[in-house]
This record gives structure tokens, C-alpha cells and sequence, in this order.
């Protein structure tokens, strides 16, 4: 099977959505006691449950308390996990996961998100803990960061976790831009104020979206970097009739993409 | 001291038939010798004087000395048949193998005693050759005559008992044949019974005599009897040879057990020799780095003492092959397993694992395939699409996804193909996932609960390795069994959504997991043989755990091993539509090497029209060609027969092909070498020998005792015979028996005062 070629099923897909029908990408006799309590989906483990990364941001002292991490927290991520079932059929958790970098429970789940990036700002532990779960096999995916003061802090930030390994652009003939779906330009996801309002879609100084990587020795990617962009917004805005579809769309394809990567390679 | 008193030697006793040879009727004598009884009884009985014990006692004595004199004069014989002297032929047949060099005897070897008692000045072979025509016949391999034992070199490779006998009975046909003589350690290597041989000499009225020479059990020896390992394996690949040691002289020692590739050392083990005579297995773990036939030698290095220090090692051939060896791995919804085993696996030169992922209904992704077509409609819908793979790996599938006849190809992908089948956990999986019932069920190892034994479900399992698991070299993850143990113990559990709790009878639990707070416990890997090939279970959700989980180290490599070694296993030995085999591995230069050919089409379906050649390569560069015959009572199967003339490994290239396609091809190898049969289990072999004297007529000898061969040849010897009487009246004993009973008699009329 060759992977899907984007526009008619995704855009079928998310704007059923927006219409509150659409066909599950599974059977539902396939589907395995699916409950809708989160206390009792969370008794069962599942594959793969979405999770978030909680991390220290801001100035000296304010710790995770700081919340940047918690952007579109967690509208964002039901979102995302209610249409990515309906893309992928897997045993994907009902509710989303948010985990401390320094927890050792963060090793439980080899997928990572993080947001706000630019706001970054790291306790040892926590460079710790990231570098062994990115070091031992996790894959993580950050968003939502805007132009050449951000990026200067995350570089500074992921810099400490991975001091060896170099940042480098991905090209779009890179296996996560081909994974499922057939994605060959990066599009630059506004945030909804933006998206709105229509006209620019860029914020501060960051006007060229791109898609970086850190790769590992073996060329695999340990993370996944989306700047200039904010996929979150089109995952939590998606159903918002003024939101362009085709910005939900990308942001969709690249969401199930960059998941299958981390679950493949 | 029997001679002496009864005149005879024991031999004449047994040969021998016990006949009175009186000169007047028998019933003439019996009934003189009863009326003269009664008349002594009666005349005791009359007479009053004297007490009535005296009266009995010396009527008893009296009546014996009548007894014993009416015996004498009856003539008592014993009829035996004698050898006529100088008539008749006796043909000593001298072992002449290795085995007889060992020295055995105080240090001097067996061959010694050939040379004292065949010698030209000897005892033995002067009373021989007075009495009967000797014919001298050596004998290892094959028999020969001989001029004289100074002829013999003791350097034949193998011995043939039963050959050896054949051979002079059949060149002594038609000469009266006294009997045969067999001087030997009966060390016999042959593979032929011996019946036939001792049951046309009994027909034949030819008594085969044994001297045993050398000590039934060697004094100080250590021996590596048996090594077991398999023929082939994969380049890379950790094996474990099992081999068994056995010794007499050393009980307790300590010795290192040595493992040679072409003279390199690849794995050293020490050994605490078990007591005498007792054979111990042992194992001894290695990696097989180098590619192509390997020479290897086990052995352990010689102690001081020993007698024989050729059976301290064997010499095997293992064929390390470096190929790539293509794996199938289906998985039927996204799971992070894809990830970690194709990391664990990515370095490995000899395994490619081609991933079949399904993503949605209908839909799927395809990691390492070779070409653009493969697997583009999704699992393969045919036997040759499927066979092309050496293992199958299946994720989480529903059973309802595959149409029956799939579902019958996988079963076959086992059974008929030989391939190698894991089946993982999932909640799609197993039971589960509705294999119940189906063909992939019977292949699986473990039994699949029906419905209502589900109960538990999801649980989380704490994994340790069973008693069979501890030794299996695929799941352990250090060189030694502790270490290995151990850290299976530090390992994170893991999470099982399959209730399997039972393994099939014949299949082997080799890890199970403890569920927590009495759940009980769970099979999490099983595998047993199905068909040609293996099925294995490992029904956990999420073995990546032992890679991520945050109390594994980084460095820590048991998941990558794991891994690595239970894909190794999984398509160890499965084999290609052309395989060779040998019956035997190694052989003797001129002595004929048998090559099989299995032939199977793409299927996997045995052939039996095809055109099948071998292609033999000397140590010197010569090939020779060999067409191989089908041998019509197995379907697939060729044969073929070559001789080879040279030493060192010979290479056979096996071609087979049916009209204009290629079937395929297959190498093996064979070792040819100078047997070292001889120096293994060369202990005399006294039952063996025994038993040839006693099922043909002749008598067991030791040198001690071979003295007394020449006489004893004489009566029990068949050939040209005379019947013989011999008296047996005048026998020592007799004259002592009756001088002792009139003493007696004189002694006790003295005692009682009588007259």
C-alpha cells in the first residue's frame, strides 16, 4: 500500500468531524472495550497514550508553575486523540497524559509533546531525564514556537540535553514527511487568532516555517521540531467553522505522520 | 591339581561322553553285583555280635569298596573326538589396528603380547604348529593373509570382528578347519552386527577361539565421547555444544575443556571430571564468528598418565553461513513492539525483517522490502509469496482478517515449509483475537482458553526464565547461566493481555510471569517443533519495556539480545527448497560417501522429475561431477555415492532444476580423514569376545591363560577328528577313594575294638 495521498480522505475525515459524524477507521467489533470514564480507560494500559511534557519555564523560580507547557492544555490533545482514532486504528488512551521531564514514569511512553518551547528553561533533573528517555528510544515532537528569540532559547535548552548531536533541517524526502501520508510542502499552521482574522499567518519575527530534526547516529529521529508553526491550535481548533480547513488538514496529516514514525522507527 | 586327580584335563570332561565299556553284558554284572550284596548284607544281618551302628556302618564301607571295584571293572570311558594331528588346519586371526598399540600392559603396549606369544622362538606357536597347519591372518578393516606375525604394523583404522571371520572361513573352505583363533582387544567399530558371521561358523562345526588382550578398563584415560552441535548455523549466531566426557584414573580433577577453530581458541570451559567409568555431559557456550566450513576441535588437553591421548578430542564441521536471512513481520494496528524490534535487529548483517503494518482498515505501510512489489497487496495471498520468507512474525491480528486458506498457509508456513512462526501478544492476539480453533492454533505452542476461561485479562507480569529456559542459549542474556539469571531478574515486568496459561504437551515453557497479589501464573514464552519447522509464543503487550523502562540502564543490552538472538532462533534451521544432507559427515579416504538431496519446488512441494547434479571439489582444486538419483521410496529425495581418494574437506555443491528453472542449490561439506575410531571405548572388550567363543563351540582366553590353547584345540576343534576312548579307571582319585575306605573301615573295627 502506497501511502495515502492526502487531501480527499483527510479533508472527508476532519470535515465529517466538524459535522460531529464520521466513519471509525476500525471496525467496531475490532474495537475492544472502549469506555468513555477516564478513570477506568486509564486502569487498562494502553499502547499509546498522548502525552504531554511538563517542564520548567520562565525565570528563575518559577518552575513548572510557569505553565507554558500547558498551552491549549488539554483541549488540544482530546482533540487530536478524537480524530487521530478515527485516521489510525490503535489502541490509543481516551484521555491525554501530562508527565514531569524528571519523572521515570515519562519512560512508560516513548511519545513526547511538548509546546512554548521559547519559554523553555530546564532544572538539571529535568535535562536528565529528558537526554536518558530521548537516549534509551523516545521521540519527541515540539510545537508552537515563534521567531529568532524563542528559537535561541530552545536551541540553548535542547542544547543541554543533547550537547552532540547537531540540529539540522529536515527535507521533505525524510521517511516522517512519507510515513502514511504523502506530504510535500511545509505549511505554516497559524495560531486561531491569526487564522481568523485571515492575512498574515506568522508571529513575532518567525515568517518561514520549517521542520528540523535531531537525529540520532543511526539517522533516526530522537526530535522532532515544528517552528514558526502551531500545530497544537489547528488540532484544538479544527471543528471551529472559521478555522481553514486546509490548515487542519496539514496539521492532521503531519499528527498521524510523525506518530507512526515514533511507532515505527 | 584336576589333572592329577582325575587324569584328565577339564576340557576332556566336558567334551567328552561318559560310556561303561565293560567286556560282558551289563545285565550280567548288575545282577552278580546284587546277589553278592545281599549276601554281605544278610550275612551282617545274621551275625549277633556287635552293636546293630557297627553292624550298619561297616556294611556301608564294605559295600562301597564292592561299588567302586565292580565301577572299575564295568570299564567307565569317556568317548571323545580327537583332532588327528598334522591333518587339520587352525587359522589365527591377529588383530591388527590401532587399538592394539595402546599400552596398556605395565606400560608396554598390547602388540607386545602378538610378538611373546607368536614370536618365532614362542611356546605357544611351536605347540601349535606341531599339532595343526597355522595359517596367519591379520585383520582390521579388511583380512589378509599373512606369511608370519612379524608382518604385522598395527595401523588399521577400524575394526571388523565379523569381517574378519568371514573372510577366513570363506579362504579356509576347503581345508578341515580345526578352528579359528582370534587374538584381539575386541574393540569392534564396525557397524555390522556380528550374528551372521558366528551363526554360519556354528553351521560350519568351526570353533573360533578368543584371547583377549589389554585391560577391560584403561587405568588412566580421559575421553570426549560425544559432541553434539548442529550442523549449521548462522554467522553470529551463540551455540551450545553439548559433549560428553567420561574418564577412569582422574575422578574429581579439574580440566579445562577446550573448543579450536582451525587451532584458534573460540571457548574454554572448565570441567570436574565425574568418578570413574561414569559418563558426564557437559556444555560449552560459544559464538560462531567466522563465515564459510569450519574445522572445530573439542577436546581436553592431555594429562600426565594417560594412556591413550587420541580420545581426548573429536573433530567436527560446522558450516557458518553468512547470509540474510528474511523475516515477515505483520502487525495488525501501530504499536511502539514495531519500533524496538526492528532497533534491536537493525545492526545485525544476517537478519532483514520486513515489516507489514496495518494502519486503518485496508490500509498499511511497508518497512524494508526489497523492491517497490512487495507485499504491495497487503500478506501475501499465495505459498510462494509467503514461503519466500524464512519466519513469520504476527502482531496483533485478528484471525478475521485473514481468509481461511490463509489462515491454513500460515499453518503450513510451519508444518510443510519448515518456517519459523512468533506469535505476539496483543489484544488482538491469540484467544483473544479469535485464533481458537483455527489451523495457526494447532501450530501454536500454548493452549488458546475458550471464553470463559479469559477471566484476569490485562495484568501486569513480573518475567523469569523456567528451569528449561535457564539452559535454552536463545534467551540468555550473559555468557554464563547465573549472570544470565540474574538479570532476567532486574528486568522491569511487563504487560500481558493474553491468558495463556497452559503449554501443549511436547512443547517447552521457557519463561513465565508471575502475576501479582495470587493472580497466578502466565506462559510468556513457549515453542515447540510443528511439521519441519517451530512455532514460538511470547504473549506480552510490550517487551520494549526492557529497552525504555527507566530502571534498565542505557547501556544495559538485554532487550537488543533478547531480540536479536530469539529472531536467530526463529529462522535457525529452516530450510531452502534444495537441502543436502550426509549421512555421514566425515569417512576414510576410498571409503564411499553417501550425498542426499532434498528437492522441493517454490511451494515447498517435493519434486521428484528433477535433474539433481553434485559437484565435488577435492582439497587439491579437482571437481568431479555426480548425477544424484531420485530414490523412489521418499518423495523428494536423490541419491548418490563418491569415493574419495584424498584427505581435507571436500566441498559438495548440490544443483537442481526441472525443465528450464532452477529449483535451487544447496553446499555442504564432508571431512575425510584417517579414522581415529580405534582410540575410543578401547577398553578389551571381554563379553564381546566371550561371547564368539561360546555361541561357535571354542573357549574364552586371556594371555594368562593362552597357554592352554593347543590342547585344548585338539578336543574341541572340528576339522578331521578320531572318536577316542579314554579309561577312566585307572584315575588317581579312585585308588584314593578306595584306600580310604578300607582305612576307614580298618580304622573304626580298631576303634570299636573289634577284630
Amino acid at each position: 500500500m502506497s501511502p495515502i495521498r492526502s487531501h480527499p480522505l483527510v479533508l472527508a475525515s476532519v470535515g465529517l468531524l466538524c459535522l460531529g459524524l464520521g466513519p471509525p477507521a476500525v471496525s467496531p467489533a475490532a474495537q475492544v472495550g472502549r469506555g468513555a470514564d477516564p478513570a477506568a480507560a486509564s486502569e487498562r494500559r494502553h499502547e499509546f497514550v498522548f502525552t504531554r511534557a511538563i517542564y520548567s519555564s520562565g525565570g528563575p523560580g518559577r518552575g513548572w508553575r510557569g505553565r507554558s507547557w500547558a498551552t491549549d492544555y488539554p483541549k488540544a490533545d482530546r482533540q487530536f486523540i478524537a480524530l487521530i482514532q478515527r485516521l489510525v486504528g490503535f489502541d490509543i488512551a481516551e484521555t491525554e497524559r501530562a508527565i514531569r521531564l524528571d519523572d521515570p514514569e515519562l519512560r512508560r511512553h516513548p511519545f513526547l509533546y511538548a509546546v512554548e518551547v521559547g519559554y523553555m528553561s530546564l532544572t538539571d533533573a529535568e535535562v536528565r531525564g529528558l537526554r536518558d528517555y530521548l537516549l534509551a528510544g523516545g521521540f519527541l515532537v515540539v510545537d508552537d514556537f515563534w521567531g529568532s528569540v524563542e528559537w535561541r532559547n530552545f536551541e540553548r535548552e535542547i542544547r543541554r540535553v543533547l550537547p552532540e548531536y547537531p540540529i539540522v533541517d529536515l527535507p521533505l524526502d525524510h521517511p516522517v514527511f512519507h510515513t502514511y501520508y504523502e506530504i510535500d510542502e511545509i505549511v505554516q499552521v497559524p495560531g486561531i487568532g491569526n487564522a481568523l482574522r485571515g492575512g498574515r499567518t506568522w508571529e513575532r519575527d518567525g515568517r518561514v516555517p520549517a521542520v528540523r530534526g535531531i537525529l540520532d547516529e543511526a539517522g533516526r529521529l530522537m526530535v522532532l521540531i515544528h517552528w514558526n508553526t502551531d500545530l497544537g491550535d489547528a488540532w484544538e481548533w479544527a471543528e471551529h467553522p472559521g478555522y481553514p480547513l486546509r490548515y487542519s488538514s496539514w496539521a492532521y496529516e503531519m499528527g498521524a505522520n510523525q506518530i507512526l514514525y515514533a511507532m515505527s522507527h | 591339581m584336576f589333572e592329577l586327580l582325575f587324569k584328565y584335563r577339564p576340557v576332556v570332561f566336558e567334551r567328552g561322553d561318559f560310556a561303561f565299556a565293560a567286556p560282558w553284558p551289563v545285565a550280567a554284572a548288575a545282577v552278580a553285583a546284587l546277589v553278592l550284596a545281599g549276601v554281605v548284607a544278610w550275612s551282617y544281618a545274621r551275625a549277633g555280635a556287635g552293636r546293630r551302628l557297627e553292624r550298619v556302618v561297616l556294611a556301608g564301607l564294605r559295600l562301597t569298596v564292592l561299588a567302586l571295584l565292580l565301577f572299575c571293572l564295568a570299564r567307565p570311558t569317556l568317548v571323545i573326538s580327537t583332532t588327528v594331528p598334522q591333518r587339520n588346519f587352525v587359522g589365527v586371526l591377529i588383530d591388527d589396528s590401532r587399538s592394539m598399540r595402546i599400552a596398556d600392559q605395565d606400560g608396554r603396549p598390547r602388540s607386545d603380547f602378538v610378538a611373546e606369544s607368536f614370536g618365532e622362538e614362542s611356546a605357544l606357536r611351536k605347540a601349535l604348529e606341531e599339532r595343526f597347519a597355522v595359517r596367519y591372518f591379520r585383520f582390521s578393516s579388511a583380512a589378509d593373509r599373512l606369511a608370519g606375525p612379524e608382518e604385522l604394523a598395527f595401523a588399521g583404522t577400524r575394526t571388523r570382528i565379523g569381517e574378519a571371520l568371514e573372510a577366513a572361513r570363506n579362504e579356509l573352505a576347503g581345508v578341515p578347519l580345526a578352528g579359528l583363533v582370534v587374538v584381539s582387544d575386541g574393540a569392534d567399530n564396525s557397524r555390522e552386527s556380528l550374528s551372521e558371521a558366528l551363526v554360519a561358523l556354528r553351521a560350519a562345526g568351526v570353533p573360533v577361539h578368543t584371547v583377549g588382550v589389554g585391560l577391560p578398563v584403561l587405568e588412566r584415560d580421559i575421553e570426549v565421547g560425544r559432541v553434539d552441535l548442529p550442523a549449521r548455523v548462522l554467522r553470529g549466531a551463540s551455540l551450545a555444544v553439548d559433549v560428553v566426557v567420561s574418564q577412569s584414573g582422574y575422578g574429581g580433577r579439574r580440566v579445562p575443556l577446550v573448543v579450536e577453530d582451525e587451532g584458534r581458541i573460540v571457548a574454554e570451559r572448565e570441567v570436574e571430571l565425574p568418578p570413574d567409568g561414569e559418563p558426564a555431559p557437559v556444555r560449552v557456550a560459544f559464538t560462531a564468528e567466522e563465515a564459510g566450513p569450519r574445522r572445530l576441535r573439542i577436546r581436553v588437553p592431555a594429562q600426565p598418565g594417560e594412556t591413550v591421548v587420541e580420545n581426548n578430542g573429536r573433530e567436527v564441521v560446522l558450516q557458518v553461513e553468512d547470509r540474510r536471512e528474511k523475516i515477515l513481520y505483520f502487525e495488525g494496528e501501530p504499536r511502539f513492539e514495531v519500533k524496538f524490534v526492528r532497533r534491536a535487529v537493525m545492526d545485525d548483517p544476517n537478519l532483514q525483517v520486513v515489516v507489514l503494518q496495518r494502519v486503518a482498515d485496508g490500509k498499511f505501510i511497508r518497512l524494508d522490502v526489497d523492491d517497490p512489489e512487495e507485499l504491495r497487496a497487503g500478506f501475501p495471498a499465495t505459498r510462494e509469496e509467503l514461503f519466500a520468507y524464512r519466519g513469520l512474525v504476527l502482531g496483533s491480528v485478528e484471525a478475521s482478517f485473514f481468509t481461511h486458506d490463509q489462515l491454513r498457509m500460515i499453518a503450513d508456513f510451519v508444518g510443510d515449509r519448515g518456517g519459523g512462526l512468533l506469535a505476539l501478544g496483543g489484544r488482538r492476539a491469540l484467544a483473544e483475537g479469535g485464533y481458537a480453533g483455527t489451523p495457526v492454533a494447532d501450530a501454536l505452542p500454548v493452549v488458546l482458553e475458550t471464553e470463559s476461561d479469559l477471566a484476569g485479562g490485562v495484568a501486569e507480569v513480573k518475567v523469569e526464565p523456567t528451569r528449561a529456559g535457564r539452559a535454552h542459549a536463545a534467551i540468555r542474556l550473559a555468557s554464563d547461566e547465573a549472570t544470565s539469571l540474574e538479570r532476567w531478574r532486574s528486568l522491569p515486568p511487563l504487560t500481558s493481555t493474553n491468558v495463556v496459561r497452559r503449554v501443549k504437551p511436547g512443547a517447552t515453557a521457557l519463561l513465565t510471569g508471575a502475576v501479582p497479589d495470587g493472580g497466578g501464573e502466565r506462559v510468556v514464552l513457549a515453542a515447540q517443533r510443528y511439521g519441519r519447522g517451530k512455532a514460538i509464543a511470547f504473549p506480552v503487550q510490550d517487551s520494549w519495556l526492557w529497552q525504555m523502562h527507566a530502571d534498565v540502564p542505557l547501556d544495559d543490552m538485554s532487550h537488543e539480545t533478547f531480540w536479536r538472538q530469539m529472531l536467530r532462533w526463529l529462522v535457525d534451521g529452516v530450510p531452502d527448497p534444495v537441502t543436502a544432507a550426509l549421512p555421514r559427515g566425515e569417512a576414510e579416504p576410498g571409503e564411499a560417501v553417501e550425498v542426499v538431496a532434498e528437492v522441493s519446488d517454490s511451494a515447498y512441494l517435493a519434486v521428484n522429475d528433477a535433474r539433481v547434479v553434485a559437484r565435488v571439489r577435492a582439497p587439491d582444486g579437482t571437481e568431479s561431477e555426480l548425477p544424484l538419483d531420485w530414490t523412489v521410496d521418499r518423495d523428494g529425495r536423490y541419491r548418490g555415492t563418491f569415493t574419495p581418494r584424498e584427505e581435507g574437506l571436500h566441498e559438495i555443491r548440490i544443483e537442481a532444476a526441472r525443465g528450464e528453472r532452477t529449483l535451487g542449490g544447496a553446499v555442504t561439506w564432508v571431512r575425510v580423514a584417517p579414522s581415529d575410531a580405534e582410540y575410543f571405548d578401547a577398553g578389551m572388550r571381554e563379553p564381546l569376545l566371550r561371547r564368539i567363543a561360546e555361541e561357535t563351540g571354542g573357549r574364552f582366553y586371556t594371555p594368562a591363560t593362552v597357554a592352554a590353547l593347543p590342547e585344548d584345540l585338539r578336543y574341541t576343534g572340528g576339522g578331521t577328528t578320531v572318536v577316542e576312548e579314554r579309561e577312566l579307571w585307572d584315575m588317581p582319585i579312585i585308588f584314593l577313594l578306595l584306600l580310604g575306605v578300607v582305612a576307614a573301615e580298618w580304622g573304626w573295627r580298631r576303634a570299636r575294638g573289634l577284630a
